[in-house]
C-alpha cells in the first residue's frame, strides 16, 4: 500500500449563468487521475496553466469537494472524512504555496504563524510550544531571534522557509507543495530546493510536488506524472520519462525548455507545437492532445487511451507511443509541426 | 556566430547611464554607471535577479522611468547621432514607437481591453503615419500575419480578452513591428507564457530578426532563454554590470562570481546536477549599498579589499570579456 493513492478523481467547476443562475457547462478541471505517492518519496506532477495540477492539488486537501473519485492517504480515505476525523486526519497533510507573500497571515509573528497548528491541534503550549516553534525554525534556517517579526520584515526566500515551518509544525507524512519556488529568484530557488530535500532526507516525508518548470522536478523528483487538459498522459520514474519520453506531449514539453548552455541549444533538435491547449469546457473527445498532435487519426477521436505500460518500464496514454528520435522524424514529415533542428536553418 | 549579427554596424550606445529614484527611505540606485552598445542584428540579453535593475535600465532608453520620483541621474542613450536623454521630448517621441519599439511581460495590461486587437496595431500608423482607417486595418491584418496569428482577417476585429495569452504576446509584437523599428526592446516578454509558448514567440523573435535584421534587447532573468537566442550578454547585480562577454564565453567560463553561483544554482533538465550549489543571503538594498562590491557579502572569494573598494569592468584575464572583480584569477 502506498502512503497515498488517488484514483479515479474527478473534479468539474459548474458555469452558472441566466436569468436562474443554473448551471450552463461545467470546466473539466481534473477528469480521472490516479496515481501514488510513496512514502519519503517525491512525485512531481507538471503540466502547464490550466492542466489541473493544482486543481489535483487542491481537491486532495479537500480545498475544493471532489465531483467523484477516492484519496486515500495511510488507507483512510479523505473524500469520506468529516468533522472530528477530518481535522485530524489534516495533521498528516499539509500544503506549502506558491507565494509566500499571500499565503502569510500579515498580522501575526513568525511565532504565532509558526505555532498556530500546534495551538489548534493541542500538541503544545506554554513553554514547550516556544521550544518547538524555535526548533521549527532553527530546522528551516530561520534565525530564532527573528521569531517576534512579522512577514513584510523577511525576504521571499525567507518567507517561503516560514511557510515549511508551519507545515512542518504537525509532524506531517505528506506535504502538498504547490509551485514551491516559482515565485522565488534563481540563486533563492536553489536554497529552498536544497532545503526540501534535507528536511525529506532527516523526516522521511512524501512530497506530492506541482510545477510547471520541468528541470526543478527533475532535480527534486522520484517519480513524475505529466498532465494535459485534466488527465495523466505519461507517469513514471524520473529518468524514465526524462531520458525516454513516449508521448508526444510530453517530447514537445521537454523540447520547449531551453537548456542554459547555448551549445546544447545549437545541436538540440526541438518539437515547436502549433496552437493553443482547447477549451476545458469542451475537451476534444478520445485523447486530448490529439488536436495538436502530429500523429492523430481517427482512433485518437474516439476512443481514450488508457494510461498503460506497452512494455517500455513506464505508462503512457497514447495510442502510438514512440521515442524522441523517431516522433521527431514523423514529425518533421507531417509538417504540422516544426521542428526546430538549427543545422539546418540558414541565416 | 550568428550571421544576421554585424558587429560594425553600431546601432544603439549606452554610456554611464545611472538611474535614482528618491523615496522616503532615502534614494534607491536602481541603475548605476551601465554602459554597453547594441549592433545591427544582434541580441543582446540583459540578465539579472529582481531589483538587479536591468527592467529600469531600458525604460530609461524609453522614457519610462517616472519623474518624480525616478530621474536619469547621468549617461546618455546614443542613437542616429542623437541623445535620447537630454534631446527635447518632441525629438524622442519621433523616434519611440517608430525606430525603437518595446514589448513588456504582460500582454494583457499592456493592450487596451475597450478596443479591437486590431485597431490598436494600427494606431500608430493612423496617429504617426497618417494612414486612413481602412489603410491601417489593412497593415494591421499584414502585420498579424506576420506575427503567425491565425484568421488575422477576422481577428483583426476581436478584443484582447478574446486572445489566449501566447496571442496576446503576438499582437504586441505586431503593434511593435507596425512601423519597422530598428531596435527592438523585449522586457521578460516569455515570463508570463508557458513553456511550450515561450518556445514558439522565441522562434519568433529570430525569424522577425532574420528578416529584419533589427537589434533586439532581451531582458530576461531565465538562462535557458538567454542560452538559446542571445549573441552577448550583460549580467546586472545591485544596478551595476558585473559581466560582459559573448554567450558562448559567458556560459563556458563565467568569469565573476556571482554569474558562476547563478550557473551553479539552476537545475538542468538533461542531466543530473548532484545537489544545487546555492548563492548564500540575499539582493543587497539599493538604497543601502556595500561601499565594496555589491557581491561582496555573498560571495565566496571575498577578500578585505572587496568591501573597502567597489570593483571596475576589467578585461577577464582568461578569455574576451569585462568582469568587475578584483579577485579575477585569484581563486
Amino acid at each position: 500500500m502506498s502512503l497515498l493513492e488517488v484514483r479515479d478523481l474527478v473534479k468539474e467547476f459548474p458555469l452558472r449563468g441566466g436569468i436562474f443562475n443554473l448551471t450552463q457547462n461545467k470546466v473539466q478541471a481534473v477528469s480521472g487521475v490516479s496515481f501514488d505517492v510513496e512514502a519519503g518519496q517525491t512525485h512531481g506532477l507538471v503540466g502547464e496553466s490550466g492542466c489541473g495540477k493544482s486543481t489535483v492539488a487542491r481537491t486532495i486537501l479537500r480545498l475544493h469537494k471532489a465531483t467523484s473519485g477516492s484519496v486515500f492517504l495511510d488507507g483512510r480515505d479523505l473524500l469520506a472524512l468529516s468533522g472530528r476525523e477530518l481535522r485530524e486526519a489534516r495533521a498528516d497533510l499539509q500544503i506549502i504555496f506558491q507565494d509566500p507573500f499571500a499565503s502569510l497571515n500579515p498580522r501575526m509573528t513568525v511565532r504565532d504563524i509558526v505555532g498556530e497548528p500546534l495551538i489548534i491541534h493541542k500538541r503544545a503550549s506554554g513553554d514547550e510550544l516556544r521550544t518547538r516553534v524555535d526548533e521549527l525554525l532553527d530546522q528551516v534556517g530561520l534565525d530564532t531571534g527573528f521569531a517576534n517579526r512579522y512577514p513584510h520584515q523577511f525576504s521571499g526566500g525567507q518567507r517561503q522557509r516560514i511557510g515549511i515551518a508551519r507545515a512542518l509544525a504537525l509532524d506531517p507524512k505528506l506535504i502538498v507543495c504547490d509551485e514551491p519556488v516559482s515565485a522565488l529568484d534563481v540563486s533563492i530557488q536553489a536554497q529552498v530546493i536544497n532545503l526540501l530535500k534535507d528536511i525529506q532526507k532527516e523526516r522521511g516525508l512524501a512530497f506530492l510536488f506541482i510545477a510547471h518548470d520541468l528541470a526543478v522536478v527533475r532535480h527534486i523528483s522520484d517519480v513524475v506524472s505529466v498532465m494535459y487538459l485534466g488527465r495523466i498522459v505519461e507517469t513514471g520514474p524520473i529518468h524514465e520519462i526524462y531520458d525516454n519520453a513516449q508521448h508526444p506531449y510530453t517530447q514537445a514539453l521537454l523540447s520547449a525548455v531551453p537548456e542554459p548552455d547555448p551549445q546544447t541549444e545549437r545541436t538540440r533538435k526541438r518539437l515547436v507545437l502549433t496552437g493553443d491547449v482547447p477549451d476545458p469546457i469542451d475537451p476534444p473527445s478520445g485523447c486530448r492532445f490529439r488536436t495538436r498532435c502530429w500523429k492523430a487519426t481517427e482512433l485518437c477521436a474516439n476512443e481514450t487511451p488508457p494510461l498503460v505500460d506497452p512494455g517500455i518500464g513506464h505508462a503512457v496514454a497514447c495510442h502510438y507511443p514512440e521515442p524522441l528520435a523517431v516522433a521527431v522524424e514523423v514529425a518533421a514529415r507531417s509538417g504540422e509541426v516544426a521542428v526546430r533542428d538549427p543545422f539546418a536553418m540558414g541565416s | 556566430m550568428n550571421p544576421r549579427f554585424d558587429p560594425d554596424l553600431l546601432l544603439m550606445e549606452v554610456n554611464g547611464l545611472t538611474v535614482e529614484f528618491d523615496t522616503p527611505d532615502g534614494t534607491v540606485h536602481a541603475v548605476t554607471d551601465v554602459s554597453y552598445r547594441l549592433h545591427r542584428g544582434e541580441t543582446l540579453a540583459i540578465l539579472g535577479e529582481s531589483g538587479s535593475g536591468k527592467s529600469v535600465s531600458v525604460q530609461a532608453i524609453m522614457g519610462l522611468v517616472p519623474s518624480p520620483p525616478g530621474r536619469i541621474a547621468a549617461g546618455s542613450v546614443m542613437f542616429q547621432g542623437l541623445d535620447l536623454v537630454s534631446a527635447s521630448r518632441t525629438e524622442v517621441n519621433k523616434l519611440l514607437g517608430s525606430e525603437i519599439a518595446m514589448i513588456f511581460q504582460d500582454p494583457l495590461s499592456s493592450l487596451n481591453p475597450v478596443f479591437p486587437v486590431g485597431w490598436q496595431i494600427g494606431e500608430a500608423l493612423r496617429v504617426k503615419d497618417g494612414l486612413s482607417r481602412a489603410d491601417a486595418r489593412a497593415r494591421a491584418v499584414d502585420l498579424m500575419d506576420r506575427v503567425h496569428i491565425p484568421n488575422a482577417r477576422k481577428r483583426v476585429r476581436d478584443y484582447p480578452h478574446e486572445f489566449s495569452g501566447g496571442m496576446r504576446q503576438r499582437a504586441m509584437i505586431a503593434m511593435a513591428l507596425a512601423q519597422d523599428p530598428k531596435v527592438l526592446i523585449a522586457d521578460e516578454p516569455t515570463t508570463a507564457l508557458d513553456v511550450t509558448v515561450q518556445a514558439q514567440i522565441m522562434d519568433l523573435l529570430d525569424e522577425i530578426q532574420r528578416e529584419s535584421k533589427m537589434g533586439l534587447i532581451l531582458i530576461t532573468h531565465d538562462l535557458g532563454v538567454v542560452a538559446s537566442v542571445a549573441d552577448s550578454v550583460l549580467v546586472m547585480y545591485g544596478g551595476r554590470i558585473i559581466e560582459r562577454a559573448s554567450a558562448d564565453d559567458f556560459y563556458a567560463k563565467p568569469a565573476h562570481p556571482y554569474s558562476q553561483g547563478l550557473l551553479a544554482s539552476v537545475p538542468r533538465l538533461l542531466s543530473d546536477m548532484g545537489r544545487l550549489q546555492p548563492i548564500d543571503g540575499a539582493p543587497p538594498s539599493l538604497i543601502h549599498l556595500p561601499p565594496g562590491c555589491s557581491f561582496g557579502p555573498r560571495c565566496p572569494h571575498v577578500a578585505q579589499e572587496c568591501l573597502t573598494d567597489r570593483p571596475h569592468l576589467v578585461e577577464v584575464p582568461t578569455r574576451p570579456g569585462l568582469a568587475a572583480c578584483k579577485r579575477m584569477g585569484k581563486f
